[in-house]
């Protein structure tokens, strides 16, 4: 097992690609590089960082989820620029962009649809976020309901599978959702 | 908390995932009253030596003194510096375990000095590293025993006694008490040694007795003297048996010891022998044999003796040693007896007429003796003899130092692996309360938003005591976001069982150290890139079901209601009137309209707290409908 140390890009061409301040970046970057010396992070690791937000739930399905949307050249591990790029993009981009990458987020096999499994999947690993300690209790219905809801919703030509246009214009059309976008931008 | 601070905004972006599956939309995103506390750079003198570090890596623990505002007490305004009369060099491993989450124990420092550094920085030091910690524990244990034995010596004297029972029993276990123990335990000693010589001498033969030519042995023709002797040394051994009984602090135990065995069996044979003198000479043998139990009287001595005591615990504790050292010996035994056998069958007037008679040759010639009783004649038999006699060398030799070596060492391993699968289940314990206490957290949070807009509700000014930093709002706000995705509610943990979980609100809120140990716990787990997989999964125990008779939230049935989430209508909108048209919008969902409500009343009077309340049963809410 070879020890991989991975050097980023000047915190000025970060600073370009991105939409954060030299300052964020310095303090993400040191944090990043203080859990992770190597300066790349795998997804074990990731799983375990993850699971410190949740911990009372199950993370690592969410995390695995997370991770392979982050890791764009797939390579199995994910580097500091690849991190704040990706994020760049979810905290500060635009709607568009952020609901292309929950899009993508959802779209487990890549191949530009949304099946229903691939949604029970999503689904029941975020309600694997909560955990046992949650109330009301949660059991297969509420997961299989839950789907159903979210496809009835989305799913415009009700062929089973929601490919990208619907998805946008699904989510478009729903105020709440544009407005809960916003919610995430983390101050650092 | 701060060291997982930089992926935070890398979990609350990717929940972004869950927005479009949300039941219900996100609460908005707390605003924190203090913007951007910078980092800067702290420097702290001890000693002399200057350190510097950033706030940031301080406040990771803020149960310790450097991480909490103890430390204000340390500060010279003059130099601008936080000044320590400490060790540095100690405190170098203090400073390092901030920054790196582990606490390393440097081995040529002595172990009160490091404890005592520990202490005054409030460092638990069980959170010492686990390539120290095995070090750190030997260290302190050999420091305790020697403590303890320091304290024994000196406190044999102190003790007040409190009656004559006590008094008999220390003066019995330790001789040094007194000149009336000491006393004893020399006419104790003295009669063993009589007593055994006795039982030695009674056997010799005493010369011829004048007149005859017999030789009769001692015991035999001084009988009476014999008789004498031995009835004044078991009446002594009888006392002293029965003062120990009476003096034990528990007899039971007394009784089962080994040492009192060993007494019993000493006197037994000559009171046996009283009662069956009268008895015909059948049994007259039988009494003969139990003579030969009075030799045991030379383990009395052991208790004046160390040496014998240290011995015997020797042999017991390395008893599968030397059983493996029997076993393989008896092994190589019959088999070369056996080999023996067949080879000298044939042999006229042989003297290994079997195998068991073979074993008596092997062992001699094992154990290089060589008594020569017993040989072989053919060629084939004296080349086994042969190899026997040398692998006896090798067998014998060997394990007797690898042994002596393997009992000192397995001994301590022993020990040592028992305490540390205590130590882990206990550790293990400590990272499942610590996990229990960050969801405590967030739901003790709750509790607290929760109290807070009752007070608000009933006119009350709530006491602003929200100091939570920038990042423990935001996580908390993630938990909530993620509530409404799921529609689902954080509880404690102690609620669990298969069925409907109850929420506890009449328990108070647990205290803000069990939170504080959460992050405590956080940054133990974290290494850098470190497989720590000691963290499991809450499978919560099915167990403890705690009943209260307290409301049980039942969720709404209308949740299907498309209708509510775009009836929902954000309170950082700027609602002047709390009481306003809203409520009629969102009538339809009980449940969670007055939390939005007190989410409103929240941003309204304190923007500075999170909205992360998800309101309680319908109980309190009802009233400001």
């Amino acid at each position: 097992m070879q020890v991989v140390r991975y050097k980023p890009e000047g915190l000025d061409a970060l600073c370009r690609n991105t939409k954060f301040s030299r300052k964020e970046l310095q303090i993400m970057y040191r944090g990043f590089k203080q859990e992770c010396p190597t300066g790349i992070v795998n997804e074990e690791t990731f799983k375990e960082i993850y699971a410190q937000f949740f911990p009372q739930g199950e993370s690592s399905q969410y995390a695995h989820y997370v991770f392979s949307t982050f890791d764009r050249d797939n390579n199995g591990s994910i580097s500091f620029e690849e991190f704040v790029v990706g994020l760049s993009v979810l905290s500060r981009g635009s709607l568009q962009e952020k609901l292309q990458w929950a899009f993508s987020l959802y779209d487990i096999n890549n191949d530009g649809v949304i099946s229903k499994d691939e949604m029970t999947s999503i689904i029941t690993a975020i309600y694997d976020l909560m955990g046992r300690c949650s109330e009301p209790f949660v059991d297969e219905n509420t997961i299989r309901d839950h789907v159903d809801r979210v496809f009835q919703k989305m799913d415009l030509n009700k062929d089973g599978f929601i490919s990208m246009d619907e998805f946008m214009e699904a989510c478009r059309g729903d105020a709440s959702i544009s407005k809960s976008l916003g919610v995430f931008d983390t101050v650092l | 908390m701060a060291a997982v601070a930089a992926w935070l905004p890398f979990a609350r972006a990717a929940a972004i995932g869950w927005v479009p599956v949300a039941q219900q939309p996100m609460p908005p995103p707390p605003v924190n009253r203090e913007h951007n506390r910078t980092d800067d750079l702290m420097k702290i003198n001890v000693s002399g030596r200057r350190f510097e570090t950033w706030r940031n890596t301080l406040e990771k623990y803020p149960d310790t003194l450097l991480g909490s505002n103890e430390k204000e007490f340390f500060y010279d305004e003059d130099a601008k510096e936080y000044f320590f009369d400490r060790d540095p060099d100690i405190f170098r491993n203090v400073l390092n375990y901030y920054r790196t989450g582990k606490l390393h124990y440097p081995k040529h420092e002595c172990i009160t000095a490091y404890d005592e550094e520990l202490a005054f920085f409030g460092i638990m030091p069980d959170i010492i590293g686990d390539c120290c910690y095995e070090d750190y524990r030997d260290r302190k244990r050999e420091n305790n025993e020697r403590l303890l034995d320091d304290k024994d010596s000196e406190d044999g004297d102190n003790v007040p006694l409190a009656s004559m029972r006590e008094k008999l029993w220390r003066a019995f276990e330790n001789p040094q008490t007194g000149t009336a123990a000491l006393v004893f335990y020399y006419v104790t000693g003295f009669f063993i040694a009589v007593s055994v010589m006795g039982n030695v001498v009674e056997t010799v033969p005493c010369g011829i007795v004048p007149g005859t030519f017999d030789n009769p042995s001692c015991g035999d023709r001084y009988e009476k003297v014999f008789f004498v002797v031995d009835t004044a040394c078991v009446m002594i051994f009888s006392v002293e048996y029965l003062l120990r009984l009476y003096a034990a602090p528990d007899r039971c135990k007394y009784m089962r010891s080994i040492m009192s065995v060993i007494d019993v069996v000493a006197i037994l044979p000559y009171y046996i022998g009283l009662f069956l003198t009268e008895e015909n000479d059948d049994v007259s043998g039988a009494f003969v044999t139990l003579r030969v139990f009075r030799v045991f009287r030379i383990f009395k001595f052991s208790r004046h003796s160390q040496g014998l005591r240290i011995l015997g615990y020797t042999l017991k504790s390395c008893a599968s040693e030397l059983g493996f050292l029997v076993f393989s010996l008896a092994m190589a035994i019959i088999i070369f007896a056996t080999i023996m056998f067949y080879a000298e069958k044939n042999v006229e007037n042989t003297k290994f007429t079997s195998i068991p008679a073979a074993f008596w040759y092997t062992i001699v010639t094992m154990t290089t003796l060589g008594y020569g009783d017993i040989v072989p004649n053919t060629i084939t038999g004296k080349c086994v003899g042969g190899i026997c006699s040398l692998s006896g060398v090798l067998v014998i030799a060997l394990p007797v130092p690898v042994i002596v070596s393997n009992f000192s060492r397995i001994y301590h391993q022993n020990q040592r692996a028992d305490k540390r699968k205590s130590q882990k289940k206990a550790r293990l314990a400590r990272i499942r309360m610590a996990k229990n206490a960050s969801g405590a957290a967030f739901v003790a949070r709750k509790k607290k938003e929760e109290e807070r807009i009752r007070l608000q509700e009933l006119g009350q000014e709530p006491e602003d005591k929200d100091d939570a930093d920038v990042f423990e709002l935001q996580h908390h706000h993630l938990l909530s976001c993620l509530e409404k995705t799921t529609d689902r509610e954080f509880t404690d943990m102690d609620v669990n069982y298969n069925g409907q979980p109850t929420k506890l609100l009449g328990t108070p809120p647990l205290t803000p150290t069990m939170s504080v140990r959460s992050r405590d716990n956080k940054n133990r787990t974290t290494g850098c890139c470190a497989r720590k997989s000691s963290r499991k999964p809450l499978k919560n125990s099915s167990d403890a079901e705690e009943l209260n008779d307290i409301s049980i939230r039942i969720p709404s049935s209308n949740r299907n209601s498309r209708s509510s989430l775009n009836a929902m209508s954000y309170p950082t909108s700027s609602n002047s009137r709390p009481n306003n048209i809203q409520t009629t919008a969102v009538v339809s969902m009980p449940n969670t309209s007055p939390g939005n409500m007190g989410n409103s009343q929240d941003s309204l009077h304190t923007p500075s707290t999170a909205s992360t309340v998800s309101p309680a049963g319908g109980v309190v809410r009802i009233s400001t409908l």
